[in-house]
């Protein structure tokens, strides 16, 4: 009985053929493959012109997995053994098309998925590639229109101070706020490709939250009140006073969601809203929400407007600077939150976000409103003396303006040099109050000349002030410049109070 | 009797080779990728000169990245060796040496042709810049696609294995 079957099953599947030691096949059993006596084994496909080269080899018997075989318009999938004999060859071909097939399916998906995760990878390398390209031409132009628009905020601050007409003192304003919109996107486009690039960091100091609402509450009441809006703030009595986090940077978030609401809205209130959301150990959650009753942004908007350069309709007059809610993405994503909104045309825009901060647990607060902050307390404007300083400039421009600005207050007498070359000696002839330096001169670099200052034997001259000027406000390039050994530095464009605040800081 | 030579093509899976052979043999292409498993054996009589031919019996290998795994069963009486990558994926040649020298091993003393296929994919100046980098040496830059340079390589192998013979 299961002779039958089994003749059955491997009569089908399985063909014994004998051949010569010419490949002439002598003897076939029946199965599959339909064969003549007298046929060539190698006519009936090529897989078999390797017989010859098995017969010069020690083993009798080779074993042949996994081979395609096309023969008479039927293709098969099959192993195959081939022995030596004493006549020719035995061959034995087994058919495992269906087997086999299975196991093409799988190695079908693995190869695949494989092949696509590589390519994916690869892609995604190519992209991050351009996005840094992109974030260092960014960085590296807006540094470049650093120097312009200093000349221009200085100038018309300069310009300012003569004696104008009402006409011109209008313009003279625009042309202010002008350079202070541009001052605002060049440092917002700057922050958005530093972020970008990885290269912004947090701080993490502590600091007054209170005092910081505080601040946003005047001015935007006062914004709000000269577009005849009203501005309402309310911050839950459990918010702590004091917390662990990136002031400016916040500040930087609320101050871009806040202009944004009241540049959008025409008529209402716009509002911020802290609530608490709860405490574990020493770590707080806050919930910021800024509403407005402005237009609103329709729903397949709502993503787009935290992407660069974009803006609501390319008619608006007003004069959102199309970077602040990208800007606000990217550093609630450096805090580990994010932004939400809530929006409907014609009935005004909800932005929120959540925000962890640490909380000091053993924090005194007398302590710390006690302790005043040094340094910056002197009073601008009121000098026991005219003080003697060295400004070392070669951009002639900017050394008019720096000139102007400082011959202005007249309390300084003022000695200028171009040259790197010469700082030593001035130094040395002079007995100066304070070093005003770029750090790009010709033949040197004010960081070197610091730290050649700084290692004079003369102690009057090693610790004279040495403040930087820099177009070049990256972090790490800060951190030089001060390791050098300057007092401070500052990224242009600076406006006057900066300037004088910073030198008389140091005085 | 026509002589005939065997060639086993290799690589990693995914690389082009049954396309190459396919340009070859039928000068057909597609793009779809359907993975070899086991080996597609076929024949090709190349004309070397006027009254001159040989038969080039190509065994397209199953590709993969561990040419240890490769049958030995396969190997047997190879004449000459065409090895191929993908300029398009690091993966395939950026073991290229290690690769060749288990080959080398597997296969002693036999002629072989290295083949960076898909050239169409990569423009130019980054092909060299992406070969120079990983220090890749190789015989032909080849596209199945195009046809490029694909009947170079087998009538370079073929005059190679007759000179052998
Ligand atoms: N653009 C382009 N695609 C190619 C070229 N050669 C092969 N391909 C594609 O690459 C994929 C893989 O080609 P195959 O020839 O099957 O590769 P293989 O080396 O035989 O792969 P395995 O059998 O799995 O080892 C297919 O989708 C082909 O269409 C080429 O020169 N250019
Ligand atoms: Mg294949």
């Amino acid at each position: 009985m299961l002779k039958k079957y089994e003749k059955e099953f491997i009569g089908s599947n399985c063909q014994f053929i004998l051949a010569d030691s010419n490949s002439v096949i002598l003897e076939s059993t029946p199965a599959f493959l339909p064969i003549k006596k007298g046929e060539l084994l190698t006519d009936l496909h090529p897989f078999f012109e390797c017989i010859p080269s098995l017969v010069s080899l020690p083993e009798r018997v080779h074993s042949f997995y996994c081979i395609h075989l096309s023969i008479a318009n039927s293709k098969y999938i099959t192993d195959i053994q081939i022995r030596s004999i004493e006549k020719g060859q035995l061959v034995l071909i087994q058919d495992l098309t269906k087997h086999y097939n299975n196991y093409q399916a799988v190695a079908q998906a693995r190869n695949e998925s494989i092949i696509n995760e590589e390519l994916i990878v690869l892609k995604n390398v190519e992209l991050e590639e351009r996005e840094l390209f992109k974030n260092l031409f960014i960085q590296n132009f807006s540094h470049e229109l650093r120097n312009p628009l200093m000349s221009s905020i200085a100038v018309t601050q300069i310009l300012s101070d003569t004696d104008l007409n009402t006409e011109q003192r209008q313009l003279v304003e625009v042309l202010r706020e002008s350079n202070a919109n541009l001052k605002l996107l060049l440092e917002d486009i700057l922050s958005i490709s530093m972020i970008a690039s990885g290269k912004l960091e947090l701080r993490h100091n502590l600091f007054n939250l209170a005092k910081l609402l505080e601040l946003l509450a005047f001015t935007y009441r006062t914004k709000a009140t000269s577009k005849g809006l009203t501005f309402e703030i309310s911050v839950d009595n459990r918010v702590p006073e004091f917390v662990e986090g990136d002031r400016l940077r916040l500040f930087q978030v609320l101050t871009n969601l806040l202009d944004n609401a009241i540049n959008y809205t025409e008529k209402g209130t716009v509002s911020l809203e802290v609530m608490f959301n709860q405490q574990w150990a020493n770590k707080i959650h806050l919930h910021f929400v800024v509403s407005d009753t402005g237009r609103g942004i329709p729903e397949d908007r709502q993503g787009i407007v935290f992407e660069s350069f974009s803006q609501l309709t390319l008619q608006d007059k007003e004069k959102g600077t199309g970077l602040g809610l990208a800007l606000v993405k990217g550093l609630l994503a450096l805090m580990e939150s994010e932004i939400a909104l809530k929006s409907a045309p014609g009935k005004g825009s909800v932005f929120s976000f959540d925000l962890g901060l640490k909380v000091p647990l053993s924090f005194e607060r007398s302590a710390t409103t006690q302790s005043p902050s040094k340094g910056t307390s002197r009073n601008i404007g009121k000098p026991d003396r005219k003080y003697k300083l060295l400004l070392v400039e070669d951009d002639e421009r900017i050394q008019t303006l720096l000139f102007k600005v400082l011959m202005d207050t007249d309390q300084f007498y003022l000695d200028i040099i171009n040259d790197g070359a010469q700082v030593l000696e001035q130094v040395i002839q002079n007995s100066y109050d304070l070093i005003l330096m770029d750090i790009n001169l010709p033949n040197t670099r004010g960081d070197h000349l610091t730290k050649i200052i700084r290692d004079f034997p003369f102690k009057n001259i090693k610790q004279l002030p040495i403040i930087g000027m820099t177009a070049f406000a990256y972090e790490d390039h800060l951190k030089t410049f001060k390791d050098a050994g300057m007092n401070k530095v500052l990224t242009k464009p600076f406006d006057k109070e900066e300037l004088l605040s910073t030198i008389f800081a140091y005085l | 009797m026509q002589r005939s030579k065997k060639i086993v093509i290799l690589g990693h899976f995914g690389v082009g080779k049954t396309s190459l052979i396919r340009r070859f043999v039928t000068n057909q292409f597609s793009d779809k990728y359907k993975v070899t498993i086991g080996v597609h054996i076929t024949k090709k009589v190349v004309a070397l000169t006027s009254e001159d031919s040989i038969s080039l019996i190509l065994w397209d290998l199953e590709g993969t990245d561990d040419l240890d795994q490769i049958r030995d069963a396969y190997l047997l009486g190879t004449h000459g060796i065409i090895f191929v990558f993908d300029i398009s994926r690091p993966s395939t040649f950026q073991h290229l040496k290690t690769d060749l020298q288990i080959v080398s091993r597997k296969i002693p003393d036999r002629p072989l042709l290295i083949i960076g296929n898909k050239k169409d994919l990569v423009p130019e100046d980054e092909l060299h810049e992406t070969l120079n980098e990983h220090a890749i040496q190789y015989n032909y830059l080849t596209s199945a696609k195009t046809g490029d340079m694909v009947e170079e390589v087998f009538l370079d192998l073929a005059n190679l294995l007759n000179k052998d013979a």
